[in-house]
């Protein structure tokens, strides 16, 4: 390979390397900050104030969800921790006991007053007929 | 080997699942997007290229 | 550029008709998503979307790299035309995304790494395509192009790996090559159809871009002018 080519990858993998580390320091900064949600054992550990709109995401416990007229109230756990839910509203389709869920809302002594409730699948799909195995 | 999953168009457009929702909207309309743009741009790149050809000759 | 337009019909034709049937198979003859319902069948044409904008991005990190270490024309122009068909396959991936996800999250939009990250390589295709055209000398452009693609493709591992590193809305990949695929086998065939007929018709799209952009830079040249 001829030097002046040589130097010319040099540079290209010098790019490389310094955007790599760039981002992969900027990302280090942000944390947890890209989380989408915290778990209900997460939320305990800190101090959250009244006002601050949180996300929580986990799975709504079975035997949990309790409806009233539009209210609904369920508990989602990680189960390491658990958190009540209450919420006015529609909740999603998918929207089921033992099946995860994220709630945006507010901490009303140690209840999560929810704003809106996503629900969340996982990778898997599958044919009704089938039954899940594990 | 070959069994519809729908026994009509009808039911083939509105995709009614096992709760009870109509799914048939979004996939429809998200098919539809694709299409289109997909179409749209194969519909630019020919065009310009005849357009930039009849200029060249 | 005889020879590509000879190969350019056959890969079309062959794709194309993959890329229907395995829609067609997919939306109408694979049975629902146990959890999802029909919903699910929009996986068809957002995954292969998804799949490609990423891979696009890597095609043009690598087509950058080659121009810049051995300083090949052809390869300069393929990146500026691989970008707007980048931002059209993110852009559908997007949309689609978008629609699935009012079924099924019950939101059409969230600020998740994934999603973020996403909207990040759409508007990254975008600013490098009118950073190229705002040049008016072709040859700085080019390099200048080349160095921001080299720059920006460190966003590509970020997407691939948002869902694992972060708490996200959106699922771990379904289809990975170390472990055995999540989705069952009677939805995957088709879906694997999907992504390699999706694969070939972007193919023929880059071709045409790239055809576009040899007529235009090198149009002064006399093979040019034998060629039309």
């Amino acid at each position: 390979m001829k030097a002046n080519r040589k130097q010319r990858l040099i540079t290209v993998l010098l790019i490389l390397a310094t955007s790599a580390t760039g981002s992969f320091l900027i990302i280090r900064a942000l944390d947890s900050n890209l989380d989408f949600f915290f778990t209900p054992s997460e939320i305990f550990k800190e101090e959250i104030p009244n006002n601050k709109r949180i996300k929580v995401g986990g799975m709504v416990l079975e035997g949990s969800v309790l409806r009233d007229k539009t209210n609904i109230s369920f508990v989602i756990t990680d189960y390491q921790g658990s958190i009540n839910v209450e919420f006015d509203g529609i909740v999603p389709d998918l929207f089921k006991e033992g099946s995860g869920v994220v709630v945006v809302g507010y901490l009303r002594d140690k209840t999560l007053v929810a704003e809106d409730v996503l629900a969340k699948h996982d990778e898997n799909y599958m044919p009704p007929s089938i039954d899940i195995k594990n | 080997m070959f069994n519809f999953e729908f026994n009509s168009l009808a039911e083939a457009f509105l995709m009614q699942s096992q709760n009870g929702q109509n799914h048939g909207i979004f996939v429809w309309s998200v098919l539809i997007i694709v299409f289109v743009s997909i179409l749209a741009t194969f519909i630019f790149y020919k065009m310009s290229i005849k357009k930039i050809t009849k200029k060249l000759k | 550029m005889y020879q590509v337009d000879r190969a350019y019909s056959y890969i079309f034709y062959v794709s194309l008709v993959l890329y229907l049937v395995s829609i067609f198979w997919g939306l109408f003859v694979t049975p629902e998503d146990f959890v999802q319902g029909n919903s699910y069948r929009i996986i068809y044409l957002h995954v292969p979307a998804s799949f490609i904008s990423q891979s696009l991005y890597i095609a043009m990190a690598i087509a950058s790299a080659i121009f810049l270490i051995w300083k090949v024309k052809l390869s300069a122009y393929l990146v500026r035309s691989i970008a707007p068909i980048g931002a059209i396959t993110t852009f559908i991936a997007l949309i689609s995304g978008s629609i699935w996800g009012i079924p099924t999250w019950g939101t059409w939009w969230v600020w998740d790494a994934r999603i973020v990250s996403t909207l990040i390589l759409f508007i990254m295709y975008l600013g490098l395509i009118s950073l190229h055209d705002s040049f008016s000398n072709h040859e700085k452009a080019d390099k200048f192009l080349s160095i921001l693609v080299l720059v920006g493709s460190v966003n590509i591992p970020i997407i691939k790996m948002s869902v694992e590193w972060w708490s996200t809305l959106h699922q771990p990949a379904s289809i990975t090559i170390s472990d055995k695929p999540a989705i069952d086998l009677v939805m995957l065939y088709p879906l694997f159809g999907s992504i390699v007929g999706f694969a070939g018709i972007v193919a023929c799209l880059v071709i045409l871009s790239s055809k576009l952009q040899i007529l235009r830079r090198e149009r002064n040249k006399s093979w040019i002018k034998n060629y039309v």
